[in-house]
C-alpha cells in the first residue's frame, strides 16, 4: 500500500466516522466534536488534492483556512450548548426538541 | 481607480459592523455616554446607506462597459457580472429597509448592538459572496456568512424555541458546509486550480475523471442545498426563519437562502458538459420544494411557520426557471428565475416585516414574546390598516393574483417553460400553475382574517399606533410590489445581465 492509498483510505474513514457519528450521536457536544472530525477529514482531503495534483501550497493553504473558519463555527456551535444547558438543563438532543411540523 | 470603489462596496459594511458594536458598547454598556441606542441605530443606517453610492457608481461602470469586471483586493481577485449585481441588489434593498425597520423594533433589547453589527457583516459579506470568482472563496464568504446568520438566529438566546432553532441551524449548515468543501477537494485533485473560469476551461478541453466530476457536483448540489433548503434538506428552515427576529427573519428568507442559491450555481457552472443534468435535476428539487412547501403551510396555525414553508415553495419556482433554462439553453428561463428572486425578496420580506410590525404591537410592546397565530389577525385593519393592507398585498402577491410582482416573475418562468417547446418542462410549468393555486388556499384565508369586523382580544390590548420607521418600509415594499406588478419591465435592467450571465456561466 504506498502512502497515497493510506491517506485516501484515512480520508474515507474520518468521513465515514463523521457522518455515522452524526447519525448515532445525542449529545450536543458530541456531535460538536463529531462535526470536527467530519471537517478534519476535508482537510486532510485538501492535503492529498493538492499533492495529487501537483500544487501542493494551494492545498496546504487552504487546509489551513479551513481550520480557522471551522474553528469559529466550533466555538459559535459550543457557545450554544452552553446556553442550551443554562436554559433547558441538558445536553441530550431528544429532550430540547419542542419546535414541530 | 475602480479599486477602491469595489472595495468600499464590500468594505463599508464590513468595516463599519465593528465600529457599530464598539459604539454600541460605549454607549449603553460602560455609560461613558448616557443610554442612548439611537446613536448605533443611526450608524448602522448610516453605513447601510453609504454602500449603495459604490453600488451605483460600479453599476455606471458595468452599463458603460457592458462585460463582467474584474477587481481585486490584495491577492483576491473578484468578479462582477449580472449575478452579483442581482445579489447586492437584493441584499442592499432588502438590508436597508430591514435596518430601518429594526430601529423600533429591537430597540432597548439586550445586545442590540450585536444585533446591528452581525446584520451589517452579513450583507458585507453576501455582496461578497455574489463577486467571488474562486471555488474557495466562494466557501469562505459563504461560511463567514453563515457564521453571522447563526448568531442572529439564535439572537433571543433566553427562548428555547431560539436557541432549538439556532443549534439545528448549526449542526445542519456545518455538515453541508463541509460536504460542499468535499466536492471542491475533489475538483482540485483533478485540475489543480480553484479559479472558476481555469476550472471551466480545463473541464472543458480536457479528458477528466467524469465519475470524480459527477460526484463533486452532488456534493456541491448538498452541500450548498442544505443553505438553499431543497426539501429533503430543509429541516432547520421553519424552525430557524420562525425563531429569529422579524428582520433577521426578512433576511434570512428574502437573501441569505437566495445567496446559497448564487453560491451553488457559482460552484455547479464550473463543471460544464453536465448543464443538462443539473438542469433536470434542479427541476426535480424544484417540484418537490413547492408540493412540500405548500402542503406543510397548508397545515401551519403560526404565521412566521408557514410563511418559511411558503418561502420553500417559492425557492421550487426559482429552481424550475433556472432548471428550464439549463435543460432548453434558453436565458428566458434564467430572467425569470432572476426576476423571481427578486420579486421574492421584496414579497417575502414585506410579509415577515409586516407580520413582525403586527407582533411588536401586540405583544413585544407589552413586553410578551409569543409567536402570532393566524387567530391573532383577526380584524387588524381596524386598528391598524396600512400594516393590514401592506400584509396584504405581500400576500396575495406570495399567492400569485395578476396584478402584482409575484405573479409577472411566475408568469415569465411559466412561459419560458412553454416557449421551450418540450412536453416535460411543460409537465413541470403546469404542477407549478396547479401549486400556485393549492397557495391561495391558506394564503387568502390570511387576508380574510385581517378585514373581519369582529377583532381578536390580542388585537384589542395592542398598542394604539405603530411608529412610523416601522410602517415607512412596509408601505415602500407594498408599493414596490405593486408597481413593479403593473410594469414589470421597470426590472429588466437588473435581471437581463442577471439572466445573460447565469447562462454564459453554464455554456
Amino acid at each position: 500500500m504506498t502512502l497515497f492509498n493510506v491517506l485516501i483510505v484515512t480520508v474515507a474513514c474520518l468521513l465515514g466516522v463523521g457522518l455515522y457519528g452524526l447519525l448515532i450521536t445525542r449529545n450536543l457536544i458530541k456531535i460538536v466534536v463529531v462535526l470536527q472530525l467530519l471537517v478534519k477529514s476535508v482537510v486532510l482531503a485538501f492535503v492529498v488534492a493538492g499533492n495529487v495534483s501537483g500544487h501542493p501550497g494551494i492545498g496546504e493553504s487552504v487546509a489551513a483556512t479551513i481550520i480557522v473558519a471551522d474553528t469559529i463555527v466550533a466555538v459559535v456551535a459550543l457557545a450554544l450548548a452552553v446556553q442550551v444547558r443554562i436554559r433547558f438543563g441538558t445536553l441530550d438532543i431528544p429532550k430540547i426538541s419542542s419546535l414541530r411540523g | 481607480m475602480n479599486v477602491p470603489m469595489f472595495t468600499l462596496l464590500v468594505g463599508i459594511p464590513l468595516v463599519s459592523s465593528p465600529v457599530v458594536y464598539l459604539f454600541g458598547r460605549l454607549t449603553t454598556r460602560a455609560q461613558v455616554l448616557t443610554r442612548q441606542g439611537w446613536i448605533v441605530r443611526l450608524l448602522a443606517l448610516l453605513a447601510v446607506a453609504a454602500t449603495w453610492f459604490p453600488f451605483i457608481n460600479l453599476w455606471l461602470e458595468f452599463q458603460a462597459r457592458g462585460n463582467r469586471m474584474f477587481f481585486n483586493i490584495e491577492s483576491i481577485w473578484l468578479q462582477l457580472d449580472g449575478i452579483s449585481f442581482l445579489l447586492a441588489a437584493m441584499v442592499l434593498t432588502l438590508g436597508t429597509l430591514a435596518i430601518l425597520f429594526s430601529g423600533r423594533y429591537m430597540a432597548g433589547d439586550f445586545g442590540e448592538e450585536k444585533y446591528y453589527a452581525m446584520l451589517l457583516a452579513m450583507i458585507g459579506l453576501m455582496i461578497g459572496l455574489g463577486c467571488a470568482n474562486d471555488l474557495f472563496n466562494l466557501w469562505v464568504w459563504f461560511e463567514a456568512m453563515a457564521v453571522s446568520s447563526y448568531l442572529l438566529v439564535a439572537f433571543y438566546r433566553e427562548q428555547p424555541g431560539s436557541l432549538e432553532a439556532g443549534m439545528k441551524y448549526v449542526v445542519q449548515s456545518a455538515v453541508g458546509s463541509a460536504l460542499a468543501l468535499l466536492g471542491i477537494a475533489l475538483v482540485l485533485a483533478q485540475t489543480g486550480t480553484l479559479d472558476m473560469d481555469q476550472i471551466r476551461l480545463m473541464v472543458g478541453t480536457m479528458e477528466l475523471n467524469k465519475l470524480g466530476l459527477l460526484a463533486a457536483g452532488a456534493l456541491f448540489f448538498i452541500g450548498f442545498g442544505v443553505k438553499v433548503a431543497m426539501v429533503p434538506l430543509h429541516t432547520w428552515l421553519p424552525d430557524a426563519h420562525s425563531q429569529a427576529p422579524s428582520g433577521i427573519s426578512a433576511m434570512l428568507s428574502g437573501v441569505v437562502i437566495e445567496a446559497g442559491l448564487v453560491a451553488m450555481l457559482r460552484a455547479l457552472s464550473t463543471l460544464t458538459g453536465f448543464a443538462l443534468s443539473w438542469g433536470w435535476l434542479l427541476l426535480a428539487f424544484g417540484a418537490l420544494n413547492m408540493l412540500y412547501g405548500n402542503l406543510l403551510a397548508l397545515q401551519q396555525s403560526q404565521v412566521k411557520r408557514m410563511l418559511a414553508f411558503s418561502s420553500l415553495s417559492h425557492i421550487g419556482y426559482i429552481l424550475m426557471g433556472l432548471g428550464i433554462a439549463l435543460v432548453s439553453g434558453q436565458p428566458a428561463g434564467a430572467q425569470g428565475a432572476a426576476f423571481h428572486l427578486f420579486t421574492h425578496m421584496l414579497m417575502k420580506g414585506l410579509a415577515f416585516l409586516a407580520v413582525g410590525a403586527v407582533m411588536y404591537a401586540l405583544f413585544h410592546e407589552q413586553g410578551i414574546h409569543r409567536p402570532l397565530v393566524a387567530h391573532d389577525l383577526n380584524g387588524i385593519s381596524t386598528r391598524y390598516p396600512w400594516v393590514a393592507l401592506s400584509l396584504s398585498i405581500a400576500l396575495l402577491a406570495l399567492g400569485g393574483l395578476p396584478p402584482l410582482a409575484g405573479f409577472m416573475s411566475k408568469w415569465q418562468i411559466f412561459v419560458a417553460g412553454f416557449q421551450s417547446g418540450n412536453g416535460w418542462l411543460m409537465g413541470f410549468v403546469i404542477f407549478a400553475a396547479v401549486n400556485s393555486v393549492i397557495s391561495l388556499a391558506y394564503y387568502a384565508p390570511l387576508v380574510n382574517r385581517m378585514y373581519r369586523r369582529v377583532t381578536a382580544t390580542s388585537v384589542k390590548k395592542g398598542s394604539d399606533t405603530i411608529h412610523w420607521t416601522m410602517q415607512l418600509p412596509l408601505l415602500l415594499m407594498a408599493l414596490a410590489v405593486v408597481v413593479i406588478g403593473l410594469f414589470p419591465s421597470l426590472m429588466n435592467w437588473l435581471t437581463e445581465p442577471a439572466g445573460a450571465a447565469l447562462m454564459s456561466i453554464f455554456q
